[in-house]
């Protein structure tokens, strides 16, 4: 995916910041013993968020085990411990983003960068059908969103909302999907719902970002960026993207709301209100006039 | 039943102020009115209804030693209605079949469209997450009628999103109530007077 749904870490207690990089070394870990080594590196905060989310909602209480980073031997990291799928889970989601986002590339590339993709493409499709063995839906909600974004993208009026629809859903599959494969604490009828709905806007939210960070380089290269479809010029970006942001994110929050609070309730809260407008600023501020000129000077 | 000290998240010593605070907070944070063009509206109002009953037990367990409850159900929604052209629009979109809703609603000849039409296709595509369009026919709907209090609420509502700053998370941890510094302070406030219990103490 795409990294902007991480802590900020300057608003994190040092035990929060320490569960929370517990969690990241332990989906690398999962990414090592159920893919292979080189796996490890298509770690990503975006599908930590997904396993802190899982964990959050799950009854089991926090544990953690110390051993030595398989990437750095020197290090001794401390990795959260489970019995859940929800590592599994996140480690799948991020094989299966990684292997599309190449097919993807594969078709929008020049030349030399193709043939790279081309040549990583059978290594990190048997991982991918590895993790479409284990969890099919998670793999079918990737694939699914991979395709749509095609289509999406070969409709000249599209709209905004339009094209964020195909990350929104991908990310309300994998939310809804924590339902089936997870026990949740307190789980009800209304659970598969608000996850779906979670996802939704937090999908939305991280499209939204990317085509807004993306504008300039979709803009040069024309490529599909549905704020250049819709003529938005350079220095309307923040006054354009803003609102849409802000809507989806407090809807995320919403949804989120009601959730039972979990043991990862405070990270979560962090990367949801602290973090994330944070990287919202940091994008669109690259947008606003003044800042050139600031660094002309 | 739940526990309702568990609902509220107060334990079974707090004392009555404590357990006002969080009822108050609680009712600040799920009140229908913030979530009316949510798909999840439905889902918020069960939660409300959770606490208040929550709250009345505590209350009525106080007062008298276990008298049942008396929730009466008396905060208020913004989703009540007396007057509407679109009684089957509005009840398809209340249980979740927006397909439904759209197809009666785009049957309307364009020279018939009223600001309820914009408003019930506002709502449409808010419940589908589509907030950009959602945005324009609520906008519609208010410039068509701006004495309406309903379609006035939607489009407030929706700018009140759509221009939130940073929630105050750092003192929302636990229980807190950041989600609804998303919505204005005219809606906490206006939510408030609608759901707590009238006056006194809470038991």
């Amino acid at each position: 995916m795409f990294g902007y749904i991480r802590a900020d870490r300057s608003q994190l207690s040092e035990r929060e910041f320490a569960d929370y990089k517990s969690v990241y070394c332990a989906l690398c870990r999962q990414l090592g013993v159920e893919y292979s080594v080189f796996a490890r590196l298509m770690l990503s905060y975006d599908c930590t968020f997904y396993a802190l989310l899982i964990l959050s909602l799950t009854d089991e209480p926090p544990s953690c085990y110390t051993a030595r980073c398989r990437v750095n031997p020197l290090k001794k990291c401390s990795y959260a411990r489970t019995s859940t799928e929800a590592l599994s889970l996140a480690a799948a989601l991020s094989v299966s983003s990684v292997y599309y986002k190449l097919i993807d590339n594969i078709a929008d590339s020049g030349f030399f960068s193709r043939l790279l993709y081309r040549l990583l493409k059978p290594v990190v499709g048997r991982w991918n059908r590895r993790a479409a063995e284990k969890y099919p839906d998670i793999e079918q909600a990737v694939h699914r969103m991979s395709d749509d974004q095609r289509t999406v993208e070969s409709d000249p009026g599209c709209s905004v909302d339009r094209a964020a629809e195909p990350t929104a859903m991908m990310l309300s599959t994998v939310c809804a999907a924590v339902e089936r494969h997870v026990a949740i604490r307190h789980s009800n009828e209304n659970t598969r719902r608000i996850l779906s709905t979670f996802g939704y806007f937090l999908g939305r939210w991280i499209y939204l970002m990317d085509a807004a960070d993306d504008y300039d380089k979709d803009q040069s290269s024309g490529g599909f960026n549905p704020f250049v479809l819709s003529h938005i010029e350079r220095d309307a970006i923040p006054e354009a993207v803003l609102p849409p942001l802000n809507h989806a994110l407090s809807e995320t929050l919403l949804s989120y709301g009601l959730l039972e609070k979990g043991r990862y309730d405070s990270i979560i809260m962090n990367i949801l209100c602290a973090a994330c407008p944070k990287a919202q600023t940091a994008v669109l501020s690259k947008y606003q006039t003044g800042e050139e000129d600031e660094k002309s000077l | 039943m739940k526990n309702p000290y568990e609902v509220l998240g107060v334990s079974e010593t707090a004392t009555d102020d404590e357990i006002k605070t969080a009822y108050r907070n609680l009712a600040k944070k799920y009140h229908p009115d913030n979530y009316t063009d949510s798909p999840l509206a439905d889902v918020a109002e069960e939660k409300m209804k959770e606490i208040n009953e929550a709250y009345d037990t505590i209350c009525d367990t106080r007062k008298n030693g276990g008298a049942g409850s008396s929730y009466q159900g008396s905060y208020g929604t913004s989703s009540s209605y007396t007057h509407t052209a679109y009684p089957e629009v509005r009840e398809y979109i209340r249980t979740g079949r927006l397909d439904d809703a759209m197809e009666v609603l785009n049957g309307v000849a364009e020279n018939m469209r009223t600001a309820e039409w914009y408003f019930l296709m506002g709502m449409i595509f808010s419940r589908r997450g589509w907030s950009e369009q959602a945005y324009q026919y609520f906008q519609r709907a208010y410039q068509m009628d701006p004495g309406n209090a309903e379609f006035a609420a939607a489009f407030n509502h929706m700018n009140a999103r759509r221009t939130y700053t940073t929630p105050g998370y750092d003192t929302a941890y636990g229980g807190g109530c950041s989600t609804c510094d998303l919505c204005t302070g005219l809606m906490c406030a206006d939510c408030l007077c609608g759901c707590l219990r009238g006056g006194g103490g809470c038991c």
